[in-house]
């Protein structure tokens, strides 16, 4: 032993630490920070056109960022982001929810769980590209599986078009949302409930609790924490929803009736004028958005009780300051 | 004690083993640098005499072409260095601009527009970047007229601030009308391409009435309100944008009552261009028979052929259409080919661009491309810019049943019209046929379709309607 500690020299591994971060804060400083600040920096200059590579500041800074709020386009999809949103991710949390409840359920085992959780997951894995074209075909006018279907079922007497009434585009492409993303919110909720002390089921059946009253009393609330961050990383991604919108119909839609936030923010910048300015005004605007309903969602999940008590440490330590002081006066 | 003796022998042991494959790996990652540094310096130094050229395109085509001129010219000393960008997801013309705002090397000496927005590159914001072909050693006046090159080409191709031709295409995308020959037997008694043009055109008035004579026989004239817009934006005496604002040409707010026109008298399958639907009707399968298309030779030949539901005479649709004047002329899509004024190499550049769009014997390329021929016989015959070379060049398709389809495409090029586009077409053209689309449906009034697509183009674009 004293042999080998001849040989152990007080070697500081917190070197190695620094160095293998380097090419992640390099790449990060590269590609995702000074993006961000130059994107910050531009929605208050007259940076636009394709040729430009100089801007200068603007007398009224703020001129971008009223030309977005006041832009009609920009409100419109302001609205169908929300809608678009609400629509998948209501739908969506209750079948996880459901789904969830089914395959956690400790009375009923259901067999081939594992193909079930891959089939749910598998819309996920492929490309939104592909599953935008998928569902265009799918959703085809005049002649199309859907259109086929409903008149076969004689629920329609001619063909309906899809993509040009502005509601059944908003809802197809809020179901292809949800179709994408259920798979996934179930895997994490599920994942939520395996994390939850067995013991506490087990008391619960010992007491006799039913399986409703399992999941409502004793699964929701411990799930607070997952379904916080299924409800903030969905409300983030809803809000900067872009890929299915753009290439499920081009453009926005049908009297721009899918025109997300984001496909907005490419048409300002890349569609034809080049208005970098105004696009990152855009942008700024929508980081401030998710930023205020991300902390609105925060206060709303917050653990009620926790807080609580938080409060009245704080207001007991106060007092025996208080107290102290009296005592030293 | 065995035990950890024996693991920390173990680890030594591990550990050597890991120094060993170390040393393998190094010694073999140097050898492969080596070896390819010496690649490249070997194929550097046996071919590029003079130097390398650099070609940015969004397909394929443009450098296959110059592929094939290395072929046969040998002693040309160049080499091609290729890039090529698909233009889906907008992602040509960024990278374009970029290349060419920094210079240098590796800047673009040949690079390719097409015509949704080669007006950027000939006209617009980047035009400042082109060479005239004069300072590429040619003599433009002399060469147009003898290849015959038609005037819309040229009408794009010309920098409105000096006057001088910077690009030119090596096709003619001039259209023509593309009808069924066994329809217009069944409707007319004839599928004589000269008597159909008399029944479709020319004119609105006259088509609609070839319309209403084809739907009492049970037959739709086109597949959808797509198809007539190419002709219906081209016959159109101004571009969307006049002095800065938005206008919109009383031809094109036509637009609004022609489509109007077509899905009220159900002379249509009311399909979207480049759908299921669309296809489709090319194959002869959808809810009623369709007549006809608007396109070019390339739409024969890369979408039509393709869609026919047979590859010879008698499958499908194959072998059962025709081409015939349209009732009003127009062009759709088209490549153009520009010089960067900082090349160095001009002159050899100079060759490249004469070889593709202006040479006009049987050598140059205009002729293989017309005749199918450039990579051996049997290729696709296309329409090309030169009126001289398509005179000279035989036309005929299987496809056609047999008709010389430059007939009809060369006269076609001279009704296109090079003067009514801007740099936006591609954002203002979808806005606008999604509001059409929308007053056709019913959904919106035609002062309301109007007024929606002036303030989703001031939103989108930040430009204003004209009072």
């Amino acid at each position: 032993m004293s042999q080998s500690g001849k040989q152990v020299k007080s070697v500081s591994y917190a070197k190695y630490g620094y160095l293998f971060s380097i090419p992640f804060i390099v790449t990060f400083l590269i590609f995702s920070l000074y993006p961000t600040v130059f994107t910050a920096i531009i929605g208050f200059t007259d940076f636009k056109g394709v040729t430009a590579t100089t801007f200068n500041f603007l007398k009224d800074p703020f001129a971008n960022f009223v030309g977005i709020i006041n832009n009609v386009t920009f409100q419109n999809s302001l609205k169908n982001t929300l809608i678009i949103w609400m629509i998948n991710f209501i739908p969506q949390i209750g079948l996880a929810l459901l789904l969830t409840a089914w395959f956690t359920n400790r009375s009923r085992k259901i067999r081939g769980q594992g193909a079930f959780k891959v089939l749910f997951y598998l819309p996920n894995i492929i490309t939104a590209a592909t599953v935008a074209i998928l569902y265009s075909a799918i959703f085809g006018y005049p002649v199309g599986p859907v259109n086929d279907i409903l008149a076969s079922l004689h629920l329609i007497n001619k063909p309906f078009d899809f993509s040009t009434d502005p509601w059944a585009a908003k809802l197809v492409v809020a179901f292809i949302q949800f179709w994408m993303w259920y798979g996934y919110t179930t895997i994490i909720l599920i994942s939520g409930v395996l994390g939850i002390n067995p013991e506490l089921f087990e008391s619960a059946e010992i007491d006799g609790a039913t399986p409703r009253q399992t999941f409502f009393r004793i699964t929701l609330p411990c799930m607070r924490t997952i379904l916080l961050f299924t409800l903030i990383t969905s409300l983030i991604g809803g809000l900067n929803m872009f890929d299915i919108p753009k290439l499920y119909i081009w453009n926005g839609g049908p009297a721009n009736a899918t025109m997300t936030t984001s496909v907005f923010i490419y048409a300002q910048a890349f569609s034809g004028s080049y208005m970098y300015n105004r696009a990152a005004a855009a942008s700024m605007i929508m980081f401030v958005i998710i930023a205020i309903l991300s902390a609105f969602v925060f206060y709303l999940m917050r653990d009620k009780y926790e807080s609580r008590s938080k409060k009245l440490i704080r207001m007991a330590k106060r007092a025996n300051r208080k107290a102290k002081k009296g005592v030293a006066v | 004690m065995m035990s950890t003796k024996v693991v920390r022998s173990s680890g030594k042991n591990l550990g050597g083993a890991i120094r060993t494959m170390k040393k393998v790996l190094s010694v073999i990652l140097c050898l492969t640098m080596t070896l390819s540094m010496m690649v490249a310096f070997g194929s550097a130094s046996a071919e590029a005499s003079k130097g390398v050229i650099n070609v940015y395109s969004f397909t394929d085509e443009v450098p296959k072409m110059l592929a094939r001129y290395l072929e046969l010219n040998p002693d040309f000393g160049y080499t091609i260095n290729p890039t090529v960008i698909a233009t889906t997801d907008g992602l040509y013309q960024p990278a374009l601009d970029q290349a060419l705002a920094a210079g240098g090397a590796d800047a673009p000496d040949i690079y390719c527009a097409e015509s949704a927005f080669v007006l950027k590159y000939t006209q617009g914001d980047m035009s400042s970047y082109a060479a005239a072909y004069a300072d590429l050693g040619i003599d433009v006046e002399a060469a147009t007229k003898a290849a015959d090159i038609a005037q819309y080409t040229i009408d794009i191709g010309t920098r409105p601030a000096d006057s001088k031709l910077v690009g030119l295409g090596y096709q003619a995308t001039g259209g023509a009308f593309i009808y069924r020959r066994s329809i217009a037997k069944d409707v007319w008694g004839t599928d004589d391409p000269a008597t159909i043009a008399t029944k479709v055109g020319p004119g609105w008035d006259q088509f609609f009435a070839a319309a209403a004579e084809l739907k009492a026989k049970g037959y739709g004239i086109v597949s959808g309100d797509g198809d007539i817009w190419h002709a219906v934006e081209n016959s159109s005496e101004k571009g969307w944008i006049v002095d800065g604002k938005l206008t919109i040409d009383p031809a094109r707010e036509a637009f609004l009552d022609l489509s109007k026109k077509l899905k009220d008298g159900g002379y249509t399958n009311d399909t979207k261009d480049w759908t299921d639907a669309w296809y489709a009707d090319m194959k002869g399968i959808g809810a009623q028979p369709i007549f006809g298309f608007f396109g070019p030779a390339w739409l024969i030949n890369y979408v039509m052929a393709g869609n026919s539901g047979g590859t010879k005479v008698g499958e499908g649709t194959y072998g059962d259409w025709a081409v015939c004047t349209p009732p009003v002329g127009f062009f759709w899509g088209g490549t153009w080919v520009i010089a960067n004024a900082a090349s160095e190499k001009k002159e050899a550049v100079g060759k490249l661009i004469n070889w593709i769009t202006l040479q006009c014997d049987d050598k140059g390329l205009q002729y293989y491309w017309a005749n199918g021929t450039l990579n051996g016989e049997g290729g696709t015959k296309d329409t090309v810019a030169s009126g001289t070379v398509m005179a000279m060049s035989n036309g005929a398709l299987d496809f056609l049943g047999g008709q010389n389809m430059f007939d009809v495409f060369v006269p076609a090029n001279q009704f296109a019209n090079g003067k009514n586009l801007t740099q936006y077409d591609e954002t203002i053209n979808n806005i606008w046929r999604d509001q059409v689309r929308q007053y056709t449906a019913g959904n919106l009034d035609r002062d309301a379709a109007i007024a929606a697509f002036k303030q989703s183009v001031s939103d989108q674009l930040g430009i204003e309607a004209a009072q």
